[in-house]
């Protein structure tokens, strides 16, 4: 056992009188806060959407605290969000958000990327009473656990397949024959599985369904199979590197389809760099898009508003995800206001009980948490933009058939 | 006719993994450092000739020499003044420095360049070649050639030259190389370095293949390592025939047993080659 000389020992007791002291005079002059913990992967394979979601959450606390803050029955709070990485490690990330609620005593919770780590994590807050907005998981299973504290702004992923098959079958019935070939991954595989459903509700033959591994540095053999099966609709869905690899791989090998859609990546702009000419016409369906028009009642009001102050900071448009974290962040801000407290179960209630138009699309969660009030739109890329063609309202170009 | 173009996927598909893998086959088999900056080390290749090409509009082919010099300077650096400190110590040593180092290169990469995915687009691209009905990509064929031109110029440099032979004496016994006056410290430095050359020059190729991001390093260096387990160590070809053989394998498991299972097939081979030829297909000890 190590002894402190004296003069260690005083200072560790002023470090430690220093440290009980802090709050009190915090409590006493400073603005109380919200503490909003956000367990992110800012490292690894998935940094980018981590860092991608850290922006939409900042984006929004700043914009709440520019406000003065969330209005708390007439008390402004400012916003802190507080960064966990769990570097791409599922289990870490719930880890991470245990660690946010009981040592960072954070009031609210925004969930780790994704499906599978939001719904690995939910068990967490559930457990603590903390309300949680997962701003990127969308297969259903998330949120058919019963859990009362978790809310999500995507809606079910059939919600993108269904109106991209009926948009292609519609324009034109010679499309008969799907090839689907989606990444053995908690969402791109639900996707995938819902593309065969709605294929087949539909009457068209499904005529490759498979699946390819996480970590897969070559599709060759994949796309000369679909090629040997001369589809008119290609669908293949993973993220951003694996849909620019299957992207070149098609063009190198000559698959070439009247209907090609990705999900997710073309929302990107990375993707569009990345693969240059190819992207064209291809199609995608994301649950947002920066050419939706809303009238919100949250801190950003109209989408135009959204996206101008986002082009001002970012110097860039806002993609799908990113427009998701910020919506979470005014989500849980107008649900603390309406229920004037931050008491964790009052302000559960107010999401539940919310129906509001946002910027993001009108705001409603169903029985289980999950939003169901969006109309994800679908867009195709046409002269290097993504430009939607569903829905009927916002409609900015009309679907065009051939990718070569 | 699918069987032969599985078959040329899997051919040119064994040429990019043994681009990946024979600087790091190299490394491994005369330092016996399992160098963890590999993966990275192919990936900064990759940025610098996206760079060189958008900014000074050069041509990748022509990028290669270039590129390959500059990781040369980095790879005698980082042996030189690092690794050489700790290379006598047991193989966990040398692995946990490489690792330590591979977060720095790889994490500034990362800071410097965004984690974005990034392609180099060119402005002809090399298109395909086709024989009869099996399609070639271009890029993919120049992969291969540059794996045979690399382990062919390794050959010779090992055969044919007295710092090669130095390199070999050095493998074979660093006491008594070092008995013989061949400075043992700076030929570390040099295979290091060669190393990283191999990998900066199969970096600028697999700029026109793959998506070019810092996150991609993990995935190139688990191909070398399994490459060079299966082609085995010691031996300059061992990387080729390892590479080709990977590289058929899961062109014809994902052909046989649908794409999900290729990763799978490669390692169950992998293993059941560590099983019977635990020095690898080729695998022999020294190095020649």
């Amino acid at each position: 056992m190590t002894t402190l000389p004296a003069f260690g020992r005083r200072s560790a007791l002023g470090f430690a009188a220093a440290g009980l002291l802090a709050p009190l005079g915090a409590a006493r002059g400073q603005q109380p806060t919200i503490r909003v913990g956000a367990p992110l992967p800012l490292t690894g394979p998935l940094a980018p959407e981590g860092i991608k979601q850290r922006n939409g959450y900042d984006f929004w606390a700043a914009a709440a605290n520019a406000r003065g803050g969330v209005d708390v029955a007439g008390t402004k709070h400012r916003v802190e969000i507080v960064y966990a990485d769990y570097a791409s490690n599922t289990p870490r990330a719930v880890q991470t958000a245990e660690r946010l609620i009981t040592q960072d005593r954070v009031n609210f919770l925004f969930s780790p990327f994704g499906s599978g780590a939001a719904k690995a994590a939910s068990s967490v807050n559930e457990r603590y009473g903390i309300p949680t907005i997962a701003a990127t998981a969308s297969s259903e299973q998330v949120y058919d656990q019963g859990y009362k504290f978790l809310f999500g702004t995507f809606t079910p992923n059939s919600t993108l397949t269904e109106p991209l098959a009926e948009i292609v079958t519609g324009a034109n019935p010679q499309v008969r024959r799907v090839a689907v070939l989606a990444r053995n991954d908690l969402f791109p595989l639900a996707i995938g599985q819902e593309m065969v459903a709605s294929a087949r509700k539909r009457n068209l033959q499904v005529v490759f369904d498979e699946k390819y591994a996480i970590g897969t540095m070559d599709h060759a053999s994949a796309i000369t199979q679909m090629r040997a099966q001369r589809p008119d609709w290609v669908f293949a869905t993973g993220y951003t590197n694996d849909l620019i690899l299957i992207r070149k791989q098609m063009a190198d090998l000559g698959l070439r389809a009247p209907v090609v859609t990705m999900i997710a990546g073309p929302a990107y702009r990375e993707f569009i760099s990345a693969t240059g000419r190819q992207a064209e016409n291809i199609t995608s369906a994301a649950w947002w898009h920066p050419a939706v028009r809303y009238q919100g009642q949250d801190l950003f009001g109209t989408t135009e508003s959204f996206n101008q102050a986002w082009e001002q900071r970012f110097n860039a448009e806002p993609d799908y995800a990113e427009a998701s974290a910020a919506a979470a962040g005014a989500i849980l801000q107008m649900a603390v206001e309406a229920a004037r407290t931050i008491e964790p179960a009052k302000v559960r209630d107010a999401l539940a009980a919310m129906d509001a138009t946002t910027f993001y699309g009108r705001v409603k969660f169903g029985p289980t948490g999950q939003i169901t009030s969006l109309e994800p739109p679908v867009f195709q890329i046409q002269g290097g933009q993504p430009r939607v063609i569903f829905p009927q309202g916002i409609k900015q170009a009309d679907l065009r058939f051939g990718v070569g | 006719m699918l069987y032969l173009q599985v078959a040329a996927n899997g051919l040119v598909l064994g040429g990019l993994y043994a681009c990946i893998a024979v600087g790091f086959s190299l490394v491994w088999g005369v330092l016996n450092v399992i160098n963890i900056l590999h993966g990275s080390f192919i990936v900064l290749g990759s940025y610098l000739a996206l760079f060189a090409y958008q900014v000074l509009g050069l041509h990748p082919f022509l990028a290669i020499l270039p590129v390959a010099a500059a990781l040369y300077a980095v790879g005698h650096a980082t042996q030189g003044l690092l690794v050489n400190r700790v290379i006598a110590a047991p193989v966990l040593m040398t692995l946990t420095l490489t690792f330590g180092l591979d977060l720095m290169l790889n994490n500034t990469m990362i800071v410097a360049f965004t984690a974005d995915y990034r392609r180099l687009n060119l402005e002809t691209p090399l298109g395909v070649l086709f024989l009869g009905d099996v399609v070639l990509p271009g890029d993919r064929v120049a992969a291969m050639a540059l794996a045979l031109l690399l382990t062919g110029g390794l050959w010779l440099l090992l055969r044919g030259t007295r710092l090669g032979r130095a390199v070999v004496a050095v493998r074979m016994d660093r006491d008594a190389a070092a008995l013989m006056g061949v400075n043992v410290p700076r030929i570390n430095a040099v295979t290091f370095g060669l190393g990283a050359a191999m990998a900066g020059a199969a970096g600028v190729l697999l700029a026109l293949i793959f998506p070019v991001s810092p996150l991609n390093s993990g995935l190139f260096l688990g191909k070398a390592f399994t490459v060079c387990v299966l082609g085995g160590l010691g031996s300059v070809p061992g990387a080729l025939v390892g590479g080709i053989a990977l590289g058929l394998i899961e062109s014809f498991g994902a052909l046989w047993l649908g794409p999900e299972w290729a990763i799978t097939i490669s390692f169950m081979v992998l293993i059941a080659v560590l099983a019977l030829r635990p020095d690898g297909l080729l695998g022999r000890r020294g190095y020649a």
